[in-house]
């Protein structure tokens, strides 16, 4: 077994589930647990499955610390990380959430067809110039440090109320696209003053905004019911909470470094540097955090507003017709209620680079998909495949409600940098009718379809073990990289 | 230039080596600068950045992300540091010009500096460094 060969030590449980015992890294109070196929495991570096066992080392962990099958080697908890803290033992860490706080994924659907955007360059130019992109991007609409404030208070709501969409949208959002824990107090001027001429824009990385078509329905009844059928276009937007957010982990970080010391809290990374979640430097980082996270919420809101602007205007369809499907954090932390040991207990959640998957009856699902599950968006690269999934009751016993985010990555960018060239990446998806726009060759290198792993496998592993069901498959038709 | 980037698959990590401190923390930024923006940077706009800290990391760590604030705030892509480090304290002057999309838009936006990975270690050769940026 390849993973073996990983860090001695690590026992398979099944087909697909592994242990990292207690004992891997000294200090463990849990196992680590994680998900993986043969062919994905081929691909798991050393480096992640020791910030794994990192995670199992933090006072306060319930039961496991967790990795989805997208697993890969981060700063902190790995990429694919999940784990549940005890409100009373247990702590909170930067290094559970990330830099880009409440980085996330959305949905929307239209009424067009593939005739209408296939082949249409004018259509990715005109989403190009409308939103703002790539590195040192600045928002063409009009936030003030009143609408910052309304941003990071009411998040997609503030977007909402102030015209950048209509109250349905709201429903379709993880926790309504917006946290009412969040602490304006707690976000320092620096991080505002990053915030105001960001919001609305999508930033770069591995950010994207991109057409596509569905390409198949897995599950007829739950398709029906998230509003998706085969053949029809829909918009997908990845982005988070810009600069202000990556500034709230900095600021923070550099505050529970010091708490760290304070509490006595012996940790083998500085980048898990945590706090007790119900310390004054614990409570700060959990408001500042989700102030990030609405700021996040309302920016993707802005940005679906802009989107449907210009597709209302070039097809001349109804803003309404453009329904959001869903909206999904995975970068975050949160309280929620989880069965542990068959009593039900309120835990604080982290996702890095997880996603939410509330099964069927399980709160904060719209009213009209509690039987079916929470949609759960999966983004693909710019060539391969990108998912829609629902929650299951095995996501709620197993990881805390939490399944995989993305593909992961496979090549780093130096690697990229080496072996593809921008202008033959573009050439190539012109080739399976991918129309791609970004800021340079070099964006569009650092981000093709063949740095990332299959996205097929990891949704299909999660959808073996039961952390979510496949519902319907999107192909890219156009994309704009950040 | 003295620093090179290092294969690392979800983020990016730089290998730095210098013969003194100061000039490995201005290499640092340099290197951060050229992820970002690329190789064409100017001067003609000067800032300076005071930090203390309570450790060499931190304080390597504190100065690249007062960079990366000072960068994205006032829209300066810097050409060069020059980094002058007393004990734990730290000054630099900061060399370079506006933002420009044309131009430096071959980069990749930096989320943060961090603490994973990052070690500063010296020999008889002088300093060495490994950061990683999250991207």
């Amino acid at each position: 077994m390849v993973i073996l060969h990983v860090l001695p030590g690590i026992k398979q449980i099944n087909t697909y589930e592994w242990e990292v015992p207690v004992g891997t890294v000294a200090n463990m109070r849990v196992p680590g647990k994680f998900f993986l196929s043969e062919s994905l495991g081929k691909l798991l570096e050393p480096g992640a499955v020791q910030q794994l066992a990192n995670v199992a080392t933090m006072p306060g962990i319930i039961k496991n610390a967790l990795a989805m099958p997208d697993i890969h080697w981060g700063y902190g908890f790995p990429i694919g990380g999940v784990a549940a803290f005890d409100l009373t033992e247990g702590v909170i860490s930067p290094g559970g959430v990330g830099f880009d706080i409440n980085c996330g994924v959305r949905l929307l659907t239209t009424p067009l067809s593939k005739k209408d955007v296939s082949g249409r360059r004018d259509l990715i130019d005109q989403l190009y110039q409308a939103v703002p992109t790539g590195v040192g991007s600045k928002s063409t609409l009009r936030v003030d440090a009143r609408a910052l404030d309304g941003m990071m208070v009411k998040g997609a709501r503030w977007a909402v109320d102030n015209g950048y969409g209509i109250p349905r949208d709201l429903v379709r959002c993880e926790e309504g696209g917006s946290m009412k824990e969040a602490d304006t107090c707690a976000v320092s001027p620096k991080a505002k003053q990053r915030g105001v001429p960001q919001g609305g824009t999508l930033g770069s990385g591995n950010h994207f905004l991109e057409m596509q078509i569905v390409s198949e329905i897995f599950d007829d009844p739950a398709a029906k019911a998230f509003g998706l059928a085969n053949n029809q276009i829909c918009c997908m937007i990845h982005c988070g909470s810009r600069g202000l957010g990556h500034q709230v982990c900095t600021d923070h970080l550099k505050v529970l470094e010091g708490a760290t010391k304070r509490y006595q809290i012996k940790l083998p990374d500085r980048q898990l540097a945590c706090a007790p979640i119900s310390s004054p430097e614990g409570r700060a980082y959990f408001g500042a955090m989700a102030a990030s996270a609405n700021y996040a919420w309302a920016n993707r809101q802005m940005i679906t507003h802009t989107v449907r602007q210009v597709l209302a205007r070039m097809y001349r369809i109804e803003y309404e017709d453009m329904p959001l499907v869903y909206d999904v954090a995975h970068n975050v932390a949160k309280f929620e209620e989880h069965m542990v040991d068959g009593r039900r207990r309120k835990v604080c959640v982290h996702r890095k680079g997880a996603t939410r998957a509330f099964g069927p009856d399980a709160p904060d699902i719209p009213v009209e998909l509690a039987s079916i599950g929470q949609p759960v968006i999966i983004p693909g690269s710019m060539g391969t495949s990108s998912f829609v999934l629902r929650g299951t009751a095995i996501a709620m016993e197993r990881t805390f409600g939490s399944t995989c985010h993305g593909a992961g990555r496979v090549m780093s960018r130096t690697q990229a940098k080496k072996s593809l060239s921008g202008r033959e990446v573009v050439a190539n998806l012109a080739k399976k009718g991918i129309i791609v726009r970004g800021p340079s060759d070099a964006a569009i290198s650092d981000e093709a379809p063949e740095v990332y792993k299959p996205s097929d496998e990891v949704v299909r592993v999660v959808h073996e073990v039961g952390l979510s069901h496949r519902v319907a498959r999107l192909e890219p038709l156009g994309v704009i990289k950040g | 230039m003295s620093f090179e980037e290092v294969s690392h698959t979800a983020d990016v990590k730089i290998r730095a080596c210098a013969p003194t401190l100061d000039a490995l923390f201005s290499d640092a930024c340099d290197a951060l600068m050229q992820v970002m923006y690329g190789n064409s940077r100017e001067g003609g706009i000067q800032t300076e950045i005071e930090i203390d800290a309570a450790d060499i990391e931190s304080l390597i760590l504190d100065f690249l992300s007062e960079v990366l604030f000072v960068s994205d705030v006032e829209g300066i892509v810097f050409s060069k540091a020059k980094v002058q480090i007393a004990g734990l304290h730290l000054h630099a002057l900061l060399d370079g010009e506006p933002f420009d999309k044309r131009k430096h838009s071959v980069g990749t936006e930096v989320k943060g500096i961090s603490y994973s990975g990052l070690s500063i270690g010296h020999d008889a050769n002088g300093y060495m460094l490994d950061i990683i940026f999250d991207v």
